[in-house]
């Protein structure tokens, strides 16, 4: 399990993002065209759109919600709790008797719901904390980048534990812990690209003119920070994911009748021997499929915004 | 390697010493049974976690208590059936105001040194375990057997040498109790009993039950302690009993997830493991001599928040009622559950010695009609479909506490409308929780100390620190106090029964079975021994 | 070198410290306390427990006494959950079964990560490179508390070749499961790491130059391609040991190897303050001195870089 974000990627991306500065604005349309030639980035793009319209809507196909019990089927799940068109449970009911679909759909929405917000959290401090320390540079850049360095030796993945015991569960909670925990590098990209941004001429240029550095940071720097953010936003999503399946592995996830891919993977393997297999594959499809999707769409926009792999 | 080469040496030198050779021998019988045995002697069993301690004085779990039963022997120890027989003590004695037990000591009892196991090891381990020093977080027990000055021994006010028990001479020990307890005899069964040798203690410290370190009196020893992976305990030589024990070794595998305990019980590495929660059925289909479940000394119950934090709908007692009555019991405990279980509607676990379940009406009716009864409390309650109740149910992070959670919110809603909001909690947050009352509904459990009715009961007591309920009645405090001193308690237990099925501080939901896959050719297992008291040197294997 | 060296020791010191005071406060502010029990302990009791272990004094006190242990005896305390183990033992026990399955798990997913990574890379697009970019995503994806338990049925049950759990000293039977479930996810990412650095390498100028040439591609790897590709890999394995030692849980829940993964996860539910503090620190030292040891590595691979 890769807990720890990449850090090789994200360092592509900032070789690709110091060329890409460089070439100007038509990067994005150059971008966007590679992009739409890569055929696995694009069938993955596909693939997430349909995955995310899915977890939205995809509970009106069925006649079941994701928390009434069947008492029939309780018990006498590995006969009559499999999937099947008839009964309209098209994956089959979970050991408490409730329409698995139903769960899966709700799963697959915490689950990239976790991770969307998880990384941007992540990429909004991490970019601002970032930018800031670039832009005044000096002793506050060498105070706060410390900090990062202090705060990147801590085992994370225990203190987040110790956190979800401490403050109880609750969704929110669990985004901000993975967010703490996935900000750090993000603010070591952001910092660096502000560097070089710092000595263009339009930054000097509203410099002079007095505008507030603040105001400099969010209307100069950031927006110039996008395609970097976007990238790396998109290549720690998965990895967010993959995490939030841990969190639940230990019992700390979401609280019933919620569920996330984790928890239902993680309730399928206990019961993978007694006779309910469809209780592990169907979330284990699911968690594949939507990881595939953003390691895929989270390639190709790399490779799209550094044409030196082409 | 070497571990492995040294036991086999011991157990050939045993074998060639004679009186314990015909055990080993494949063509043995048992001496009772005479069921042939097999030439392999082990015992492999499941455990679900390391212990905190075997320490005789500090253990405080299930599995630890197992370990001490064997390393350790008590005064009295209890038969397959849960009655009691002799251990270190051959016999006992009682004064006519049941005050001051005299108990006789065997004279040929020995420590795994060779050391006479003598009355002063009791009253050493007995003080040791009183004592502040020592902080027991089960010194508790001592002052639930009533010694005379335990309480101030316990609080640091008296020295431990005033405590009520003395050792006469090598083979007698006097008891002094501070009130009368018939049940007493049966309280010296309990581990925090067991004798400790007190030279090693004293040598060794906090170190002492470590393999290199530990003497121990009981019928095994220990041999090899690994924390978090097996504890290995084997014959021990110099029990004064040795030439009956049939087991060689015994050893507990600590396996975390219980799923892999099955899968590995199934590949025939262990020889006994729990069933995980609702996979009885499948089991007891596929393994119909091996998949078995027997009572075990637990309630299951919901306890509700009866203080003013509590949801105000709760301190009504209709409200009580209908949710009791929305719970279909037997599917919690034919479907969810599905291990032998039986549904329940009083407290005081139905196998308890000597008590006999008390009519309580809903327990005869249909469910259908205590669904219709259920809703028509509720809606007497003024709540119904235009005005739903909303509750919150809190459980401990667990697979089987969350499909029951699932499954009887399912039936509020479904049978009352009720929307109730469920929250796991990590097990010291729930306790916390609970026990702060903090909460509207909470699961909880409760199992025998000693196999008498008041062990439940007693938690229904107002001054109990276990009722998490909050709930008071001076009747049934009362009822309580008279119950300890008549000789006929059970109208007392009847009557507090009947009470709190009237006025529902805690909905009991079922009573619990031990669930266990369990090879089939080990023998003397112990199934009616209500308080699941196992020991080693009762268990043999039989030839295939 | 020396300077680097000495500049994050120093920076060590304060790391430690501020670990220790926020595990601390984390600790203490968590609901609970290591004595809290389902049978409440009469209150007498649990102050003598508590004055046992020195939990009676003043929060600051309990810093100061831990801290001044650690530095003057390098005494982590007594466990309050075993009775008879002290941090010291839990630690001394369980870290060189953790280090000895994650440093296998460490040298196989480098070696066959690596290795997988350059074929890959030199035969773009053709069937082993597909075959290795699926089998690493696969390998990503699939949560190893599903593999584990896989493992354990087909190897234990199914072919009976390898005993379910355990860890028997170390016997190489009771490491090939924990090796392979450990493994497996970090072999993916340093394998896809490599492909597209090597990827890049290749394409890169010198490379040309160095095959136009007319040097075999083997000795054109090995002599010039394959240090510089090396630089993103050594970056990610700093974190990867560590994520290693920390995700150790998931192997001693699985398989009973009796590591300080499962150790450190158990002290936080049952509370267990000292052994969270001894974990801790032994993870954030670990963790320090993993980085310090990568950037090394750096440095010798590229002497350009300094610090």
């Amino acid at each position: 399990m890769a807990l720890n974000p990449q850090v090789s990627s994200a360092d592509d991306v900032v070789e690709a993002m110091n060329l890409s500065t460089v070439q100007g604005r038509s990067l994005w349309a150059d971008a966007r065209a590679r992009f739409f030639r890569n055929k696995a980035a694009m069938f993955a793009f596909f693939l997430l759109i349909a995955l995310i319209i899915f977890s939205l809507f995809g509970g009106y196909l069925s006649d079941y919600d994701r928390e009434t019990v069947d008492f029939s089927l309780i018990g006498a799940n590995a006969y009559k709790g499999v999937p099947s068109f008839e009964t309209g449970h098209f994956f089959g009911t979970d050991a408490s008797g409730r329409d698995l679909y139903a769960r899966v759909v709700q799963g697959t929405r915490i689950s990239i719901m976790v991770g969307i917000v998880g990384a941007i959290v992540a990429v909004v401090v991490g970019t601002l904390y970032g930018a800031t320390a670039g832009y005044f540079g000096g002793r506050l850049d060498g105070v706060m980048m410390r900090t990062v360095d202090v705060l990147m030796s801590i085992p994370f993945m225990f203190v987040l534990i110790i956190m979800l015991v401490v403050f109880g569960r609750s969704i929110l909670m669990l985004f901000i812990g993975i967010a703490l925990i996935s900000w750090f590098d993000m603010s070591r990209i952001a910092r660096g690209q502000t560097l070089s941004i710092k000595n263009k001429e339009f930054v000097e240029v509203a410099h002079a003119i007095g505008v507030h550095p603040l105001k400099i940071i969010l209307r100069h720097i950031v927006p110039n920070l996008a395609g970097i953010v976007v990238v790396y936003a998109t290549l720690l999503v998965p990895q967010l994911i993959i995490f939030e399946s841990f969190i639940s592995f230990l019992g700390l996830g979401v609280q019933e009748p919620n569920t996330s891919l984790g928890a239902l993977i993680s309730e399928g393997a206990a019961n993978m021997s007694n006779g309910t297999p469809w209780q592990l594959t169907y979330p284990l499809i699911f968690f594949v499929l939507t990881i595939f999707a953003f390691f895929f769409v989270g390639d190709g926009l790399r490779d799209a915004l550094d044409p030196k792999d082409r | 390697m070497t571990f492995r080469a040294t036991l086999k040496a011991t157990t050939t030198a045993v074998l060639l010493t004679g009186a314990t050779a015909a055990y080993a021998d494949g063509h043995a019988t048992h001496p009772e049974t005479g069921e042939p045995l097999a030439s392999e002697q082990t015992f492999v069993y499941w455990v679900g976690d390391e212990s905190p301690s075997f320490d005789p004085g500090l253990t405080e779990d299930v599995d630890g208590s197992a370990h001490a039963r064997d390393l350790f022997e008590g005064l009295m120890n209890q038969d397959a059936d849960g009655n009691l027989i002799p251990g270190v003590a051959t016999g006992y004695e009682v004064s006519d105001d049941g005050l001051v037990y005299t108990f006789t000591l065997r004279d040929n009892a020995k420590w795994s040194n060779g050391d006479p196991v003598v009355a002063g090891d009791f009253e050493y381990a007995w003080k040791r375990a009183a004592s502040p020093e020592l902080a027991s977080p089960y010194s508790w027990y001592m002052g639930l057997m009533a010694l005379e000055n335990v309480d101030a021994v316990i609080a640091g006010d008296m020295d431990k040498e005033e405590l009520g028990v003395t050792a006469l001479d090598d083979t007698t020990l006097e008891v002094r109790l501070s009130q009368p307890l018939p049940y007493f005899p049966q309280m010296v069964v309990h581990t925090t009993t067991f004798p400790v040798h007190a030279a090693t203690v004293e040598a060794h410290g906090a170190d002492w039950t470590k393999p290199e370190n530990i003497v121990s009196n009981g019928a095994f020893k220990l041999s090899e302690h690994v924390p978090g992976e097996k504890l290995v305990r084997v014959r021990n030589d110099q029990y004064w009993d040795n030439e009956n024990t049939i087991l060689e070794e015994v050893t507990a595998l600590v396996i975390t997830d219980e799923n892999v305990a099955l899968t590995r019980y199934l590949a025939g590495e262990l020889d006994q493991t729990q069933v995980p929660a609702g996979q009885f059925p499948r089991l007891s289909e596929e393994y119909p001599d091996e998949a078995v479940s027997v009572p075990s000394a637990c309630s299951y119950y919901y306890t509700i928040n009866m203080t003013d934090t509590t949801n105000p709908a709760l301190l009504d007692q209709n409200v009580r009622q209908a949710l009791s009555m929305a719970i279909d019991r037997d599917v919690i405990v034919e479907s969810v559950l599905a291990g032998g279980q039986k549904p329940a509607y009083t407290f005081t676990h139905w196998a308890t010695a000597g008590f006999e379940t008390p009519d309580v009406p809903s327990a005869s009716m249909t469910q259908e009609e205590r669904n219709a009864k259920a809703a028509e409390l509720m809606a007497a309650a003024g709540y119904g479909e235009d005005n739903p109740l909303e509750l919150n149910l809190i459980y401990n992070t667990n697979e089987s506490h969350k499909s029951v959670a699932i499954a009887i919110s399912q039936m509020w809603k479904q049978t009352l409308g009720v929307e109730t909001e469920l929250a796991n909690q990590e097990w010291k947050t729930f306790l916390e929780t609970r026990g702060n009352q903090d909460y509207e509904i909470a699961r909880a459990g409760w199992c025998a100390d000693y196999n008498e009715a008041s062990t439940f009961l007693d938690l229904m007591d107002s001054n109990s620190g276990y009722n998490d309920a909050a709930y008071s009645n001076p009747k049934v405090d009362e009822l309580l106090a008279a119950a300890r001193t008549s000789d006929n308690p059970q109208a007392n237990y009847t009557e507090v029964e009947q009470i709190i099925a009237d006025e529902l501080p805690i909905i009991p939901i079922y009573h619990y079975a031990e669930v266990n896959m369990q090879n089939d050719k080990l023998g003397g297992w112990p199934f009616n021994n209500f308080q699941q008291n196992w020991y080693s040197k009762d268990l043999y294997k039989i030839a295939e | 070198m020396l300077n680097l060296i000495i500049r994050r020791l120093t920076v060590a010191i304060p790391t430690l410290l501020i670990l220790v005071i926020l595990s601390f406060v984390l600790m203490y502010t968590a609901p609970g306390g290591p004595f809290t029990s389902e049978r409440p302990l009469p209150a007498q009791v649990l102050a003598n427990i508590e004055a046992k272990y020195g939990l009676d004094q003043p929060f600051w006190k309990q810093i100061v006494n831990y801290v001044t242990g650690v530095v003057t005896q390098f005494d982590f305390g007594p466990s309050f959950q075993y009775k008879d183990r002290s941090v010291n033992d839990i630690i001394a026990q369980g870290f060189p079964v953790t280090l000895t399955y994650g440093f296998w798990s460490f040298l196989i997913a480098c070696i066959v990560g690596i290795t997988l990574g350059v074929f890959a890379a030199l035969k773009q697009n053709s069937w082993l490179d597909y075959l290795a970019v699926g089998f690493t995503i696969g390998a990503q994806v699939l949560p190893n508390f599903v593999m584990a338990p896989m493992l354990v049925i087909v190897f234990t049950l199914w072919l009976g070749w390898l005993p379910g759990g355990g860890w028997n000293g170390g016997a190489w039977q009771n490491m090939v499961m924990p090796v392979i479930a450990l493994s497996t996810s970090y072999m993916a990412s340093i394998a896809r790491i490599t492909r597209s650095a090597m990827l890049e390498v290749l394409n890169s100028n010198f490379i040309r130059t160095a095959q136009a040439k007319g040097l075999s591609m083997r000795r054109v790897v090995i002599r010039h391609a394959l240090k510089p590709a090396m630089q993103p890999v050594l970056s990610y394995l700093g974190p990867a040991f560590v994520g290693m030692i920390t995700g150790s849980v998931i192997i001693d829940v699985y398989f009973s190897t009796g590591g300080i993964g499962k150790e450190f996860v158990n002290s936080a539910f049952n509370r267990d303050y000292s052994v969270i503090m001894g974990i801790t620190i032994l993870l954030g030292t670990l963790t320090i001195l993993f980085n310090l040891i990568v950037d090394l590595l750096y440095a010798w691979i590229d002497p350009k870089i300094r610090y």
